[in-house]
């Protein structure tokens, strides 16, 4: 029977992926809607393959950050209607208040991968002050470091230089002294 | 008392040439060990030169383990430990000569030589860890002098600048002392001596410039070698690293320093005793004082190590928990209470017992002190790069560990190769014991100037 064994998990693994392959060959579609409720954002992803509404899979939803796509939560699974919910956090920061959500399937067992996005101006707009940049700080660039700590850094390291140059000239003093010797001599 | 007294007052000139004669042999002929030791130092530096040209010249993400978040690996935390050694120099010479502490003359050449030569080397593996040399000159164009990585610039290459000078001025009367002694030497090496030594005549005006000089340049190191391990650590506290984040971390780094500059130069004092036969000068007492001064710095290293670990595994907020659990029970922690056990438990404890500062004990437990050392300053950059504010997530294995590659090995091992061959061929050519200061000390208590020639 042990000879058999490979002969027989290699048909069962055929069979499986077969089957598999076949099963992920549904094709679902989302529709993404966004609604305000009581300053509340919600988001419903709206689940439906051949027509019809689909029940308990996995909806995934982020949201486009600089690099990449930053996840809202862990998934939700869609109700009897078709539809998953999501809360939108109202404090993610953007330039001007737009932002591009993503609701998608990934790895289901059933239903092929697949994602949509929309356009909704949830973002918290992020106001920068930028009337301090011409300032000296510690933090600015070169040209702009803090008078007084240029001058504090120039005097150290004038101070330290000069000490260091004043010990080699004292080198050459000693030479001037030892010639004046060798003629005294 | 009077014994002393005595000994002092029968110190002669005839006594005075065979110190001599015992303190510049080393240069007159180079045995056939000496050159070997020297041929392998200088494969080493090759070999580390012909990595670093790999390095330079194929990608470097393939010749070195470095990546996004280990950007700096063992070429900083090896660039720190040059640094700590550098403060030998400060330690073994400069302190003690302020302080009076006599036993520091035939010492602190030694120093002197090995600051010289880790300052150097330590420069050397900032730059080699920069991946662009030809971007370095834009440092120094560009850099922001508000900026910790500009101070470390000035500071190594004042330092630098500074431990040089602090070397070839008491060296004038000992390179008369070398061109008068030493008549078999090559013409060229004559000439040397001859062209360094300045005119030097020894005359009480000369003197009395070269020991002011000297003074004030000695009182200057101290500052300068502290603000270099201290801007050191302000390179990494100002860096966004949880394990980074510390008040303490500059002194927590000087002290670190002090304890491995004790233990090079015991080990340097061993080596240099046993391999140019100066049992006479580098004494037992010597071993004795640097067990002693090893057992006061593990101390404060000590104190400083338990407020850098001890303070924020307290309250083990968010965010060092990760990486202080890591250390303490984690994937690293093998590793570090070894280095706490070696590096400091270790040169604390056993030094106390007498008969553990004799020299071959205490040598022995240097080179525990110094390679725990080591590791400890490869346990503050690597572990620290390793666990960001932000979590990981999403990258290639490679970037969630670091190992070194042979790359990086071999140019490691080509820095200390360098050390080594600066602090050889500089006992090759010139006095490793300044001769005159080692003389004045057995005239201690005599008001007379002794013309060392």
């Amino acid at each position: 029977m042990k000879k058999y064994n490979y002969f027989l998990i290699t048909c069962i693994s055929i069979l499986f992926s077969i089957t598999t392959a076949s099963a992920q060959d549904k094709v679902a579609k989302i529709a993404l809607t966004f609604e305000t409720v009581d300053s509340l954002h919600v988001c419903k992803a709206f689940v439906t393959s051949e027509g019809q509404p689909v029940v308990e899979l996995p909806v995934k939803l982020s949201v486009k950050r600089l690099f990449t796509k930053l996840p809202i939560g862990d998934a939700i699974a869609t109700d009897s209607t078709g539809v998953a919910t999501f809360e939108f956090p109202n404090d993610i920061p953007s330039k001007d208040g737009k932002l591009t959500i993503f609701a998608s399937i990934v790895e289901d067992e059933n239903y092929m991968d697949t994602e949509v996005s929309g356009e909704v101006k949830w973002g918290q707009i992020v106001v920068s002050d930028n009337s301090n940049v011409d300032e000296r700080s510690f933090s600015a660039g070169r040209d702009r470091a803090p008078i007084y700590f240029i001058a504090i850094s120039l005097l150290i390291i004038g101070l330290i230089w000069g000490t260091l140059l004043y010990a080699v000239l004292q080198v050459f003093k000693i030479k001037r002294l030892g010639k004046l010797e060798e003629i005294k001599e | 008392m009077s014994e002393n007294i005595n000994k002092h007052e029968t110190f002669t000139q005839a006594e005075y040439m065979v110190m001599k004669d015992d303190l510049l042999r080393p240069i007159e002929k180079v045995g056939k060990a000496g050159k070997i030791w020297i041929a392998f130092l200088v494969a080493v530096l090759l070999a580390g030169v012909v990595a670093y040209i790999i390095q330079e010249t194929k990608s470097k993400y393939v010749t070195t383990s470095l990546r996004d978040y280990t950007m700096w690996g063992i070429y900083i935390s090896n660039f720190l430990f040059m640094v700590a050694i550098g403060l030998v120099g400060v330690l073994m010479s400069a302190i003690l000569k302020l302080t009076n502490f006599e036993w520091y003359r035939p010492l602190s050449r030694i120093a002197e030589v090995i600051a010289i030569g880790a300052i150097m080397f330590g420069g050397i593996s900032i730059v080699v860890a920069m991946g662009r040399p030809d971007r370095l000159l834009n440092l120094l164009l560009h850099g922001r002098i508000q900026s910790p990585i500009i101070w470390d610039v000035i500071g190594i290459t004042t330092d630098l600048t500074a431990c040089i000078i602090l070397l070839f001025i008491p060296l004038i009367p000992s390179l008369v002392t070398c061109k008068n002694h030493l008549k078999n030497l090559p013409k060229w090496q004559l000439k040397m001596y001859n062209m360094l030594s300045f005119g030097w005549q020894g005359t009480p005006e000369q003197w009395q410039i070269l020991k002011k000089t000297m003074k004030t340049l000695t009182a200057l190191v101290i500052p300068l070698g502290v603000l270099i391990c201290t801007i050191t650590a302000w390179l990494f506290a100002t860096t966004l690293r949880a394990e980074w984040d510390s008040t303490n971390f500059g002194a927590y780094f000087v002290s670190n320093a002090f304890l491995l500059s004790v233990a090079v130069m015991t080990f340097a004092t061993f080596v240099f005793r046993k391999a140019y036969n100066l049992e006479k000068y580098l004494t037992e007492m010597h071993f004795d004082k640097l067990g002693q001064a090893m057992v006061l710095m593990a101390l404060i290293h000590g104190y400083f190590n338990i407020n850098e670990y001890l303070i924020p595994a307290y309250k083990m907020s968010g965010l060092h928990e990760n990486t202080l659990l890591n250390l303490f029970v984690g994937k690293e922690a093998g590793f570090y209470w070894s280095v706490v056990i070696f590096g400091i438990i270790v040169p604390f404890l056993l030094p106390l017992f007498p008969k553990m500062r004799k020299p071959l004990p205490l040598f022995i437990i240097s080179i525990v002190v110094l390679i725990a050392g080591w590791f400890r300053l490869y346990l503050i950059v690597i572990p620290g790069l390793l666990h960001p504010y932000l979590p990981i997530q999403d990258v290639p294995a490679s970037w969630t560990h670091y190992f070194p590659s042979a790359v990086e090995m071999t140019v490691v091992a080509a820095t200390f190769a360098g050390v080594l061959l600066v602090v050889t061929l500089f006992s090759r050519y010139f006095p490793i014991i300044s001769v005159w200061e080692v003389a004045e000390g057995e005239l201690e208590g005599k008001e007379e100037i002794f013309n060392y020639k």
